[in-house]
């Protein structure tokens, strides 16, 4: 076990996608969650190797030690977390574990950093379907390795039967940050270009009309995806990108609000530009929401200079995740701490700050 | 120039931006031949929320001005029925479900400890102090619940115009749960709106007819209006479907010849949704019931019909609930709802206005709901100058 872990993230790059590393079925003698699962003894034993270390597969996790030792590498560190839960837990283009992982790689991301390595911790409920945690543990070591990161230590609670909502992850990352990157709101300038990498809101009304048991009949599938890549290839051909932030949660609308907030310089989005996917536009006029608050989970907000943004929006276009990639706006002078959006038909309002979730409307 | 007919309006360009310029340029000209200010209400929240998310007060002449009426369920909804719910969901073994703007609204049982003002109890402080209550997305979503809870009475906090009430018929018709009852907050829009132009001091020309109600009840339930000279179009939620409105009630009022105009044919029926409206007839009657802040109106609430009256929330309840005197509680002190919610005022005229009252700590109802008056303009921006844009 000498691995390095800077080889760590590489080494687990190597298994195909989705291909499970252990055995798949019946590595628990029960077919659920028991509390006995969360005690420390025998069944945790059990479950930690047989699934965890077993699908994670890396060498400072196999330790199981109270710690993963890792190694350093050159610039800052990057460190964030986060934790999951979602309804349902299976959603049309993925699940809470693609959620967890590709949700921290890409709060690390997009500082800059290369995330390198995750922890996953599970509050499981008493009477979790085992198959489904199973699920659920080889679509994160999927996404890892997507991303390129390793899951390198963990933990598992296990909550009363009615304690829990089923399952909820909670994932933490580390990313190397080199020192010469200079990024943030503070860098923006008016006359900036404000891109996205794709159609917006596509998670949340996916997520939302399986959980309101709405049969669309088309296919509509959450965005989420580990952006790293994707980034990568931005900051190549854009080496002086000022501001980059994924769209989660209140959706475009929550971060144009967070980066004009008493900034000198205000910023201001084309409707029309916006990428809206057609099912997403039509499902919103009928709930009655609109697509610039919906959540999305593999989307980013770039604000590049003005010379370098037909560059990013070019090495977008030629990524699986920014084929639909677009410039939807810029940053302006006035009004300075407003975020607007001009409509097609050059009428101005301003971009609404999300004060809580989404609801359809009442009639 | 697209056709902008107003009369022969094809629904399928009711986005498109040379239709939106055409139908502006046309309102522009009505608006100078009529040289005069003109005062239209719509009656419909989700026209409001529209206007707000294509900015559409920034299209049309300042001497035309569109105000917002009583056309958000949520703002119009009486306290006994806020206060019959708070009281339900303190009981053990009740569960009481709502559409998540309703749960913010305050009604009138006093808060201890008050944070603002005269602040008065909502749902969620009573789940703070220990209430049942959970947000449904429809009344299918209370039955499932009550399916779920045999040991528990669920109550759906029944909210809204004749296109939610119109889902409760259905249900109720086709049978849901023995522990399912329901709290008759209905309203039906015809009465509340023919009565508009008898109160003091009313100097609206036209009205925007609510495009999802009147898909139910028809238009013929508007010939009041102008017969009280009232210009009348149904609106549909567009931009051009809103503009095309306007367009029909300014020649109307030009011309002097008010009349019922239906732009908004595509969805919308002279005399209505037939099947909707017998399946509300079976379920529900007309009953006198107050309009929060504005009156008691005759017929304007849908209350259950003697057969299905083993739904009712008040029915199920009696003598388990203190009775609560209303009177002096309507609105926190300060606040102006009442007067939004009849185009009296503009938001931005309330003093309270994006100071004590804001969409995340709001004081009246018009700042809680999604379709309320005061949060379409406070999050939108709206009743300021046509936003300057200064590029680098
Ligand atoms: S019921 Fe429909 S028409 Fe009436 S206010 Fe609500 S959205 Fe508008
Ligand atoms: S600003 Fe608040 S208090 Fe004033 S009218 Fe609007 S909702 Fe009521």
């Amino acid at each position: 076990m000498s691995k390095s872990p800077d080889d760590a993230p590489t080494a687990a790059a190597d298994a195909p996608a989705g291909t499970p590393s252990g055995a798949t079925a019946g590595r628990s003698r029960y077919g659920s969650v028991r509390l006995a699962h969360g005690s420390g003894g025998k069944l945790s034993l059990e479950l930690i190797q047989e699934l965890f270390v077993a699908e994670f597969g890396n060498a400072p996790l196999a330790e199981l030690t109270d710690a993963a030792i890792l190694e350093n590498r050159p610039g800052r560190l990057a460190f964030c977390t986060d934790s999951h839960t979602v309804t349902p837990t299976f959603f049309p283009g993925g699940d809470i574990g693609r959620l967890a992982v590709a949700g921290t790689v890409n709060d690390l991301a997009v500082m800059g950093a290369t995330p390198a390595y995750l922890t996953a911790a599970f509050l499981l409920e008493e009477g979790y379907d085992m198959e489904e945690l199973e699920r659920v543990v080889r679509s994160m070591k999927a996404t890892a390795d997507e991303a390129g990161v390793a899951i390198v230590a963990g933990d598992t609670k296990v909550l009363e039967r009615g304690k829990g909502d089923g399952l909820f992850v909670n994932t933490a990352g580390v990313g190397f940050l080199p020192d010469d990157v200079r990024m943030g709101a503070s860098e923006i300038r008016p006359g900036d270009k404000i891109l996205v990498n794709g159609t917006l809101g596509d998670h949340g009304i996916a997520v939302m009309s399986r959980r309101e048991g709405l049969d669309i009949g088309v296919d509509l599938e959450s965005d989420v995806a580990p952006l790293t890549g994707l980034l990568a290839r931005v900051r190549e051909v854009a080496p002086n990108v000022r501001f980059m932030r994924d769209v989660t949660r209140g959706g475009l609308a929550a971060v144009g609000n967070e980066i004009v907030l008493d900034r000198p310089w205000g910023l201001r989005i084309f409707d029309v530009a916006v990428p809206i996917h057609d099912v997403v536009e039509d499902v919103s006029e009928m709930l009655g929401i609109d697509p610039l608050l919906a959540a999305n989970e593999g989307k980013v907000l770039l604000v590049v200079p003005p010379d370098e943004a037909d560059a990013a929006l070019g090495a977008m276009k030629a990524h699986p995740h920014g084929r639909e990639a677009a410039i939807i706006g810029d940053i302006v002078k006035e009004p300075a701490g407003t975020p607007i959006v001009e409509t097609a038909y050059g009428s101005r309002r301003i971009l609404e700050m999300p004060i809580e979730e989404q609801l359809p409307r009442i009639c | 120039m697209p056709d902008v007919d107003a009369h022969a309006f094809d629904p399928h360009v009711y986005k498109d931006a040379d239709v939106v310029a055409g139908l502006q340029a046309k309102i522009a000209s009505l608006a100078d031949e009529i040289g005069r200010p003109v005062k239209l209400m719509h009656i419909c929240g989700t026209h409001e929320h529209e206007m707000g998310r294509f900015a559409l007060r920034d299209l049309i002449p300042d001497t035309i001005e569109v105000l917002a009426g009583p056309g958000c369920p949520v703002c119009v909804c009486d306290n006994e029925y806020v206060n019959l719910a708070i009281q339900l969901s303190l009981r053990p073994d009740t569960i009481v479900t709502s559409f998540g703007d309703m749960l913010a609204v305050p009604g009138s049982i006093p808060l201890e400890g008050e944070r603002r003002g005269d602040v008065r109890m909502s749902l969620l402080d009573a789940r703070a102090e220990g209430g049942d209550v959970r947000t449904v997305y429809s009344v299918f979503d209370a039955a499932t619940l009550a399916q779920e809870n045999p040991d528990k009475e669920v109550v759906f906090f029944s909210v809204g115009f004749e296109t939610t009430v119109v889902a409760v018929a259905a249900m109720l018709k086709r049978g849901v749960p023995d522990n399912l009852s329901i709290i008759e907050a209905n309203y039906y829009t015809p009465p509340a709106t023919n009565l508009l132009p008898t109160l003091d001091g009313f100097d609206i020309e036209g009205f925007i007819l609510p495009g999802h109600a009147v898909t139910i009840t028809g238009l013929r339930v508007y010939e009041h209006l102008p017969e009280q000279g009232i210009a009348c179009a149904a609106g549909g939620f567009e931009p051009a479907d809103v503009l095309v409105s306007i367009v029909a009630l300014l020649e109307q009022i030009r011309d002097g010849t008010p009349r019922i105009d239906n732009p908004y044919n595509r969805l919308v029926k002279y005399d209505g949704n037939e099947k909707a409206k017998r399946e509300l007839d079976e379920v529900f009657e007309l009953a006198p019931i107050r309009w929060r802040g504005i009156a008691e109106i005759p017929a304007s609430g849908y209350k259950l019909r003697p057969a299905y009256r083993r739904y009712a929330a008040t029915d199920r309840f009696a003598g388990h609930l203190e009775t609560l005197d209303l009177a002096g509680a309507e609105h926190p002190k300060g606040c102006r709802c009442a007067e939004v919610t009849l185009g009296q005022i503009r938001p931005d005229e309330c003093g309270v206005f994006g100071k004590l009252c804001t969409p995340d700590a709001p004081y009246g109802p018009c700042m809680v709901s999604h379709e309320g008056t005061c949060r379409a303009w406070y999050l939108f921006g709206m009743g300021k100058e046509k936003i300057h844009v200064e590029v680098a």
